[in-house]
C-alpha cells in the first residue's frame, strides 16, 4: 500500500550495503573532506575523523542491540510494550515494584539507544502513538487521504514548495514516491489539524519519521502524538506562540544551567531564538546527524518535551569555552551550526545532556512556561498593535 | 580579534536582511553573492543562515553580513532577533507569483516595526529568468517601488543577473547613510559601534547617484 515497501527495501538495502569506510591514510595525512553516506541514506560530508567516528557508532549501535535482545531473552518478548512499563515515567508512585523496576531499566535503556529495527515498534507503543490511533476506525488515514486528494488550500501550497527542499538528495526521499508519500501525510494533518495546517519545519520531522516507521500510516500517527501529546500545545500553529514560550523558557534555563554563557551572549544581544527556532520546530532534524537526531527522538518520545531542553542546553554546554571567546554574534551561530552539523557520536551529547545539565521535571518545565505564556502573548499583541497601526497611517494618507 | 587593520583604522560589518514570501529565492540570492553558486536542491531555510562577503566601495572594503531566514508568514513573528541591527534589507518577490509580490507590503511594514534606524532598502523581482511564466511585469514593480522610496531591480539567481549590482547597490546606500549620519549624529554614531562598524572620521559623501534600474 502506497508504495511502502519498496521504501523500506530501500532503506534497509542501505544499513546492509554501505561498507565500512576505511579511510586511507593518504586521505588520513590530507585531512580531506570526504562525503559519505550515513545509516539513514543521508550524504554527509565530514573528515576523517568524523568517518570513524561514525563507523564506531555504527559498532556501538550493534552492540546495543545485543543489550535488548538479551533482556527480551530474560524478561519475555516485548516486555517493554506492557502498558504499566509504558507509561511507567508518569505514573511511577501507582507502580508495582517489579514494574517500577522495569521503568527504571527501560528509562536507561532508551537512553542509550534504541536498535533501529525495533525502533517502529517502540516509538509506536511508548509514544501514545499506537493508542491513539486504535481509538478510530482501521480505515481512518486511508479515508483521510482519500477525502482530500486533490484539495488546494495554504497548506498544500507550501507543502508543495517545501517537498523538494525537504533533504534534497536523499535516495528515497527525494524521488517522485517519496515527495508523493511526504506530500499524503502532510496534507492528510494539515486537515486533521486546521488550526495547525502546515508549518514549515514539520517537512523535515515528517520526512525523517517516514524513513524510521514501517509505514505511511504509522508516520502519520507519530506526527499526530508529537504535535497533539508529546510537544506544547501551539508550537506550529499560525503565530507560533507555542515556540516563542519555548524560547523564553530555554533563556531562562540557559541562564540558570549556564550562567557564564548566558551573560556573555546577553553581552553580545545574541537571542537563543536565532538557533533554538529551529532545533525547536524541526526537533534537531535540519541541525544534527541522522542517528544522533533518532537518539534524541528515542528519549523524546519517552520522557516528552523537556528532553528539547536538555539537548539544546548542551549543545551551549560543548562549547562552553569556545562560546566565551566569541565578539559578535555571527560567531556564536557560526560555532553552534558547526557544532550541530558534527555531532556524530549520540553518546557525546546525551551524556552532556543528561548527567552534566542535570536533572529537569516535567513539572518545573511546566511551571515555567505558565510564567512566560502571557509575557509572549503580550508582545504578539503588541506587534500585532504596532503593524495595525502602521495600516492606519497609510490610509490617512 | 582579526588582522590588524589598515590606517585609519576603519573597519565596516554591515547586516543585511534577506525578507520575502517562502520560496522566492532568498537563500539562492545569498549564495549566488556570496559564493557565487546556485543550488538547484537547497533546502527550505528554517532558522537563521548567514554569509559574510566583502565588497570594495570607494577603495574600502566593506564586509556585509547577508542574513536569511524562513519566508511562511507565521515565522514573521519570531524573528525579532533576526532583524536587530540590520541596516540593509533586500525584500524579495518572484516575478512568476503575484502572491509574492502582494505581500511585500506586509514585509515592508514589518521591517519599519523592527527597525528604527534608516535601512537602506531595495525591492527585488527575482526569478526574472522565468520571462515566459511571468506574472508580475517590471512596471509594475518599478513603481510600488517608487511610491514606497525603494530601489528596484529584478534579479535572477539562476543565471546570475544583477545578484552582484543589487547588494552593491544596498552596500553602498549603507555606506552612504553612515557617512551622511556621522556628521551630525553623534547617538546614531554610538548606536552603529555597538554592531560592530566603526565610521570615517572625514566622510566626505559624493551622494552618488545610481542610474539603470535604481531609483
Amino acid at each position: 500500500m502506497y508504495g511502502t515497501q519498496s521504501k523500506r527495501d530501500l532503506s534497509l538495502e542501505f544499513q546492509s550495503q554501505i561498507p565500512i569506510l576505511r579511510p586511507s591514510i593518504h586521505a588520513r595525512r590530507a585531512n580531506l573532506t570526504v562525503k559519505f553516506q550515513d545509516l539513514y541514506g543521508f550524504t554527509v560530508e565530514g573528515n576523517v575523523d568524523d568517518v570513524n567516528v561514525l563507523n564506531e557508532v555504527r559498532e556501538k549501535v550493534r552492540k546495543q542491540g545485543r543489550v535488548w535482545w538479551a533482556l527480551e531473552a530474560s524478561k519475555g518478548a516485548n516486555w517493554y510494550l506492557q502498558p504499566s512499563i509504558a507509561e511507567g515515567i508518569a505514573l511511577k508512585s501507582s507502580l508495582k515494584f517489579s514494574s517500577l523496576a522495569n521503568a527504571i531499566t527501560l528509562k536507561r535503556l532508551i537512553r542509550k539507544g534504541i536498535p533501529p529495527v525495533l525502533r517502529p515498534k517502540v516509538w509506536f507503543s511508548l509514544s501514545g502513538a499506537a493508542k491513539k490511533k486504535s481509538t478510530v476506525p482501521d480505515s481512518y488515514y486511508n479515508d483521510l487521504t482519500k477525502a482530500v486528494e486533490g484539495k488546494v488550500t495554504p497548506a498544500t501550497r507550501q507543502i508543495d514548495h517545501d517537498l523538494p527542499r525537504t533533504f534534497p538528495g536523499h535516495p528515497w526521499l527525494d524521488t517522485p514516491e517519496g515527495h508523493a508519500t511526504l506530500r499524503r501525510v502532510l496534507v492528510g494533518y494539515s486537515f486533521r489539524d486546521s488550526d495547525v495546517g502546515y508549518c514549515q519545519g514539520l517537512n523535515y520531522v515528517a520526512a525523517l519519521l517516514l524513513l524510521v516507521m514501517k509505514t505511511e500510516e504509522d508516520a502519520f500517527w507519530m506526527l499526530a502524538v508529537l504535535l497533539e501529546n508529546v510537544l506544547v500545545n501551539d508550537c506550529y500553529t499560525n503565530n507560533l506562540s507555542g515556540c516563542h514560550v519555548e524560547q523564553r523558557v530555554f533563556k531562562d534555563l540557559l541562564t540558570q544551567k549556564c550562567p557564564r554563557i548566558a551573560t556573555h551572549l546577553e553581552a553580545l544581544e545574541f537571542d537563543v531564538s536565532l538557533v533554538a527556532t529551529e532545533w525547536f520546530l524541526c526537533l534537531f532534524s535540519k541541525s544534527l546527524p541522522s542517528e544522533t537526531t533518532l537518539r534524541v527522538w528515542d528519549v523524546l518520545f519517552y520522557e516528552g518535551a523537556k528532553v528539547l531542553f536538555h539537548v539544546a542546553l548542551a549543545i551551549f554546554k560543548m562549547k562552553e569555552e569556545e562560546l566565551l571567546i566569541t565578539h559578535h554574534v555571527g560567531d556564536v551561530i557560526n560555532i553552534l551550526h558547526k557544532t550541530t552539523h558534527h555531532l556524530f557520536d549520540p553518546d557525546e551529547l546525551l551524556t552532556v545532556a543528561f548527567d552534566k545539565i542535570g536533572s529537569m521535571t516535567t513539572n518545573t518545565i511546566s511551571k515555567q512556561r505558565k510564567k512566560q505564556e502571557p509575557a509572549v502573548m503580550a508582545e504578539l499583541d503588541q506587534r500585532l498593535r504596532r503593524l495595525n497601526s502602521l495600516k492606519v497611517d497609510e490610509n490617512e494618507n | 580579534m582579526e588582522d590588524d587593520q589598515e590606517a585609519g583604522g576603519e573597519e565596516y560589518l554591515f547586516k543585511v536582511v534577506l525578507i520575502g514570501d517562502s520560496a522566492v529565492g532568498k537563500s539562492n540570492l545569498l549564495s549566488r553573492f556570496a559564493r557565487n553558486e546556485f543550488d538547484q536542491h537547497s533546502k527550505a531555510t528554517i532558522g537563521v543562515e548567514f554569509q559574510t562577503q566583502a565588497v570594495e566601495i570607494d577603495g574600502k572594503e566593506i564586509k556585509a553580513q547577508i542574513w536569511d531566514t524562513a519566508g511562511q508568514e507565521r515565522f514573521r513573528a519570531v524573528t525579532s532577533a533576526y532583524y536587530r541591527g540590520a541596516v540593509g534589507a533586500l525584500i524579495v518577490y518572484d516575478i512568476s507569483r503575484k502572491t509574492t509580490f502582494e505581500s511585500v507590503k506586509r514585509w515592508i511594514d514589518e521591517l519599519t516595526t523592527h527597525c528604527d534606524t534608516t535601512v537602506a532598502r531595495m525591492l527585488v523581482g527575482n526569478k526574472c529568468d522565468l520571462e515566459n511564466i511571468r506574472d508580475v511585469s517590471v512596471e509594475e514593480g518599478k513603481e510600488f517601488a517608487e511610491q514606497e522610496g525603494l530601489f528596484f531591480m529584478e534579479t535572477s539567481a539562476l543565471d546570475s543577473t544583477n545578484v552582484q549590482t543589487a547588494f552593491e547597490i544596498v552596500i553602498r546606500e549603507i555606506y552612504n547613510n553612515v557617512s551622511r549620519k556621522i556628521l551630525n549624529s553623534d547617538s546614531y554614531k554610538a548606536e552603529l559601534t555597538v554592531n560592530r562598524v566603526s565610521l570615517v572620521k572625514n566622510g566626505n559623501d559624493k551622494q552618488s547617484h545610481l542610474s539603470c534600474c535604481s531609483r
